[in-house]
């Protein structure tokens, strides 16, 4: 399965990056080859309003939901066509976010350039600094040592924790479950704490480096982190257990914000929203030193079914955080890594799983600058999905649509 | 099933007995109208999203904002206190001043600039009753600890 990430400009030839079974893969671009990819437009115009396409008729009015509302706290805009309660079009605006962040690090060195892209969007500082350091990594020939991958990976499931357990609490909210979004808001502080724990931060910043970790837990702690997600495990599973027996909660994200496989691919989309709609092998693999997490998929593509992938997720990475550091203090420190470099340039590109998707980065550098960087985020193609499936939804159904996809416009207006 | 949750609910005391300090001194005390009753609005004028987690952070259990009389409300014509949130982007300057436009007075606006060096960014035209000023991103508890200076209310509350 091949699925176009995004276009790569790079001096007067133009590559598509794509995820290949798997794998990152940057291939030069032909008719041919372009012809495969549905979203290969989108990805080449990179519209800042997404969707724009405004309707009239009689009655029809545009209803404008951003960028200050406290139902969307970030800066960003919905512009709905309505003649009442239908939603006939969605267009959504990711201007107000827009920080031109990829220009921004042109010029500046590969570690300035990582502090920047931790802060594109802090609640995927990890996936966001990874990606950017293994593309770095690729092009001075860096090679990190197998310590470092294994708790990098850790770190990656740590975010996926606390971002779905957010993405879930706002859906219960959404559906007026109160208790149990209290409840979930409560695990999202915890899981907030534990990455703390873990890292330093509760964002995970600042721990990633080239080629490098800040120094990892102390082994003392190790063992209060373990029984912190065994106890997140076991609550998240109870609440998530009584969630499921709730028609009341469980009618308002069935068949909300359907996606069929062949949308999804035509959107470009990957991560759960993907997986709900029954694709797998879409998942970028990285963790081959490490047991395997196993990939839950979905068939029915809604609201519904993309909370359960988020759900089982939880589970998951919960259970493999709490293996994988059980045996943390017995991970080889010495193996073939390669931290210094004299190469002072070249051309790198990687992906990392980030709780929403596929998150990759394109690098070229020259004495040490970055020359280029393109930045394609999960969010940006998420956006697109939700304008077009919103159509034909009513008002209510809004927040289970759009939540569902756990997108956010700092991440698409990088 | 639905009738188990208050029951699960109940049994489990999640809120914390700490007592929430902030760091930041404020640049002048605001007026006593707001002793134990204080609702604040957010707005995101370009942040990261740390700050948008933070502010959905502040709103779990463990700290029940709610026993100080902290409230986030839904309107800025029902707010007491701007939380500005980031470091803005020129095209959220416009819609800033708006939103000061339609604050009650008296009001007060705090900002958090997670970011304050970005490149491309604007900074914060001249603001009325501009009480803080934060940098970097800033744990839910000194957040607390700050709306509780200006709150003044008691500093732990069971």
């Amino acid at each position: 399965m091949k699925i176009l990430i995004g276009i790569v400009e790079s001096g007067s030839e133009e590559y598509l990056f794509v995820l290949e079974n798997g794998k990152p893969v940057l291939i030069k671009a032909d008719d041919k080859l372009i012809g495969k990819f549905a979203n290969y437009e989108i990805l080449r115009q990179k519209p800042l309003k997404i969707n724009d396409k405004p309707i009239k008729g009689p009655g029809v009015f545009k209803f404008r939901y951003g960028p200050v509302t406290s139902g969307i706290l970030e800066a960003g805009c919905y512009h709905l066509y309505t003649y009442g309660e239908k939603i006939l079009n969605a267009t959504i605006n990711i201007s107000w976010k827009k920080r031109d962040l990829e220009q921004a690090m042109q010029q500046k060195s590969p570690e300035e350039s990582l502090f920047m892209a931790e802060r594109i969007c802090s609640n995927f500082a990890m996936s966001h600094s990874l990606a950017f350091s293994r593309a770095v990594e690729m092009a001075l020939d860096i090679r990190p040592s197998l310590l470092t991958h294994n708790w990098r990976t850790l770190f990656i499931e740590s975010e996926r924790i606390y971002n779905h357990l957010h993405v879930i609490q706002k859906l219960a909210s959404s559906a007026a479950q109160k208790v149990l979004a209290a409840h979930l808001s409560a695990l999202f502080e915890d899981a907030l704490r534990l990455s703390e724990a873990l890292t330093g931060s509760r964002y995970l910043m600042g721990v990633n480096h080239i080629g490098k970790l800040s120094p990892t837990p102390e082994v003392s702690i190790i063992q209060k982190i373990i029984d912190g997600y065994q106890e997140l495990k076991e609550r998240f599973t109870k609440l998530y257990k009584k969630s499921l027996s709730d028609n009341n909660y469980l009618d308002r994200l069935h068949s909300s914000g359907t996606l069929t496989q062949e949308q999804a691919q035509t959107f470009g989309l990957t991560g759960p929203s993907l997986r709900a709609c029954g694709v797998k092998g879409e998942l970028y693999d990285d963790s081959r030193h490490l047991i395997d997490l196993p990939v839950i998929t979905k068939k029915e593509g809604d609201a519904l079914a993309r909370m359960e992938v988020r759900a089982e997720e939880i589970v998951n990475s919960c259970q493999y955080l709490i293996d994988h550091l059980r045996v943390s203090d017995s991970w080889p420190e010495e193996g073939d890594e390669k931290v210094q470099t004299e190469n002072t340039g070249g051309t790198g590109y990687a992906l990392v799983n980030s709780p929403s998707g596929a998150l990759g980065y394109y690098v070229e550098i020259v004495n040490r600058k970055m020359k280029q960087v393109n930045i394609f985020t999960p969010s940006y193609p998420g956006m697109h999905a939700i304008s077009q499936v919103l159509e034909g939804h009513i008002f209510t159904d809004f927040p289970f649509v759009v939540d569902s996809f756990g997108v956010h416009f700092a991440d698409a207006a990088c | 099933m639905i009738r188990w949750w208050p029951l699960y609910g109940l049994k489990r005391k999640l809120t914390e007995g700490k007592e929430y300090e902030s760091r930041i001194r404020l640049r002048f005390t605001p007026e006593k109208i707001f002793n134990r009753s204080l609702f604040v609005y957010a707005i995101d004028v370009g942040s990261s999203n740390a700050l948008n987690f933070e502010i959905s952070a502040l709103k779990s259990p463990q700290y029940n904002i709610h026993r100080f009389g902290i409230y986030f409300t839904d309107s800025p014509r029902h707010a007491d206190v701007l939380l500005v949130l980031g470091q803005p982007v020129p095209l959220m300057i416009d819609p800033l001043m708006e939103t000061i436009n339609q604050l009650p007075k008296p009001f007060s606006i705090i900002t958090i600039r997670d970011f304050p060096d970005r490149p491309g960014s604007v900074d914060f035209p001249e603001l009325p009753n501009h009480i803080a000023d934060l940098k970097g991103v800033p744990s839910p508890s000194e957040i607390i600890g700050l709306l509780l200076d200006v709150a003044k209310t008691k500093r732990k509350q069971s």
